[in-house]
């Protein structure tokens, strides 16, 4: 479904963001991508929906050549892969269900088909009683799934977040960890970069961990801070494991 | 800013409106003196009538002359006297001093000095003349002017076009959060340009509307006031076809939006 092949990225002001990355996500998996700050997460997600370009090598999307997509043909890409947000990035001045609905019609799409999908996401996440409510009156959790409603709504194959929950509390976290991982069952490959060892921990999916601008880790069943952590922790409990690391500042969330 | 641009693009349109029909009437004007211009091509005494007339003949096939007069002698005197009557005695004219002469207009006045070369060259050709003062200052006058328009015109639609570009570039940053999500769902370029396109367009027509009403007011209030305030004038009245003229100012408004517009929502969409 998504593979990098000897990719670098290089921005116009000469920041080394990524440096030889080498990476297949398979169809319909979860993947967690974890890191320092500035090493290069959100960099890699841009090249999946062709935000950024690489200066290096070749980023296949859902077999297609992405790096070398025409600018024409980047909305076909982009109805593929939805993309998810820390800050929601709803629009403020449109209710829950102008803003899923909007990411539809402004692809072209019939009023019969708007009616009939933008319900469908709603109710998927959970925010189907709040559809007429605009994103200032609601949770930062809540804004998050609708966020994701929108992001659905095309009915992507890929859905890529970044630090989707960064905003969020505990509570608003787990729900919408939980609404990622139904997405996932229903088929859709989920590639999610987080700071949040909660989250990762919690799942116990593929965790790619970058690290200097390269894959350091890539763990099947990971851990935020990488299985090691789970033999070094022997016996003890994970949840602990976890409290004791973000006491050296590495977890916003824990050290709020 | 919306008043601005159309604004802009009425006081453009109105200007180029002015400028061509000032233009339309001076050329009519001058085009009056260029078809008076002539070349008199005088025989040699050794040129018979026909030797003239095979001239004359041979002249006309020269794309570049309108027309060819053969002008015998005596014809030729009897219009030297008539121009000349009350300004000298023509009695004293005893013996006619005229040759045979060929009287030759042409299409372009450009083409007035190499016509005078090749007649000049022809057998049995005399001599030439024509008013060649005049016909090069014309032409220069006519050269300045064209020029001077151009440049006048080019400067209006770039001005126009640049506080369009303005106005729309504002609406683009206004509508930026928007635009960004169109473009991370996948709408396509046409459909996230297609809303300010419209609105240079509106911007152009309207302004070009209120041009043309302005103009229209001009052309049936003004000009007949002038025409009667300066009789020796010869304005003689646009014949031109107002509604076409005005249709081609609505083209130029609405392209002027179109391009305008154009460029700067591509170039807010490349960034
Ligand atoms: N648009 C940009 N122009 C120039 N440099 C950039 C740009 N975006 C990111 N960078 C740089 O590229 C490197 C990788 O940034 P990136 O945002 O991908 O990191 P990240 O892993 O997402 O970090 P974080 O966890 O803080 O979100 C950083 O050094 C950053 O300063
Ligand atoms: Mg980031």
């Amino acid at each position: 479904m998504i593979a990098l092949r000897g990719v670098t990225l290089i921005y116009p002001n000469g920041t080394r963001a990524l440096d030889g990355i080498d990476l297949e996500i398979a169809k319909g998996s979860f993947v967690f991508l974890v890191g320092h700050s500035g090493t290069g997460k959100s960099s890699l997600l841009r090249l999946l929906y062709r935000e950024q370009r690489p200066t290096s090598g070749t980023v296949i999307v859902d077999g297609v050549e992405v790096d070398k997509l025409r600018r024409a043909k980047v909305p076909e890409l982009r109805r593929k892969v939805g993309v998810v947000f820390q800050d929601f990035k709803l629009l403020l001045d449109k209710t829950i269900w102008e803003n899923v609905a909007f990411a539809l019609q402004v692809t072209g799409a019939r009023t019969r088909d708007v009616m009939r999908q933008v319900p469908r996401v709603l109710d998927l996440v959970g925010m189907a009683h709040k559809s007429r409510v605009f994103p200032n009156e609601l949770s930062g959790g809540e804004q998050q799934r609708a966020a994701i409603a929108r992001a659905l709504v095309n009915n992507p194959k890929i859905l890529l977040c970044d630090e989707p929950t960064g905003n969020l509390d505990p509570v608003n976290t787990n729900e919408v960890v939980d609404l990622l991982h139904r997405i996932n069952l229903k088929g859709t490959t989920v590639v999610v970069a987080t700071h949040n060892a909660l989250a990762v921990d919690r799942m116990r999916r593929r965790v790619i961990r970058l690290e200097h601008r390269q894959v350091l880790a890539d763990d099947e069943r990971g851990l935020y801070h990488g299985i090691e952590s789970e033999s070094r922790a022997d016996g003890e409990d994970l949840a602990l494991a976890a409290r004791v690391r973000s006491g050296l500042g590495q977890d916003p969330i824990l050290s709020e | 800013m919306q008043v601005t641009a159309i604004g802009t693009v009425t006081v453009m349109i109105l200007l180029l409106g002015t400028v061509l029909f000032a233009q339309e009437t001076l050329g009519r004007i001058g085009g009056n003196e260029i078809a008076k211009i002539e070349i008199s091509a005088f025989m040699s005494d050794k040129a018979s009538p026909a030797d003239a007339k095979r001239l004359a003949a041979a002249l006309k096939r020269d794309p570049r002359v309108k027309s060819v007069t053969y002008v015998p002698k005596a014809a030729g005197l009897r219009q030297m006297r008539d121009r000349l009557r009350g300004q000298i005695d023509t009695s004293l004219l005893t013996s006619n001093p005229l040759p045979d002469a060929l009287r030759i207009r042409v299409v372009d006045p450009n083409a007035v000095h190499a016509v005078a070369d090749v007649v000049r060259k022809m057998p049995n050709v005399a001599n030439v003349e024509y008013q060649r003062d005049f016909v090069d200052r014309l032409l220069r006058l006519y050269d300045v002017m064209s020029k001077v328009s151009v440049a006048f015109i080019a400067l209006l639609v770039i001005t126009a076009a640049i506080i369009i570009s303005n106005t729309i570039r504002l609406t683009v940053y206004a509508r930026r959060r928007e635009i960004a999500i169109m473009q991370l769902v996948g709408a396509s370029g046409t459909y996230i340009r297609l809303p300010f396109i419209c609105e240079g367009l509106l911007d152009g027509v309207i302004g070009a509307v209120l041009a043309v009403g302005l103009l229209a007011v001009g052309r049936w209030q003004l000009w007949p006031r002038l025409e009667s305030a300066l009789p020796f004038f010869p304005l003689q009245q646009a014949d031109s076809n107002f509604g076409l003229f005005a249709l081609q100012l609505l083209g130029v408004g609405a392209l002027v939006g179109i391009v305008a517009s154009w460029i700067s929502v591509g170039r807010y969409l490349r960034t």
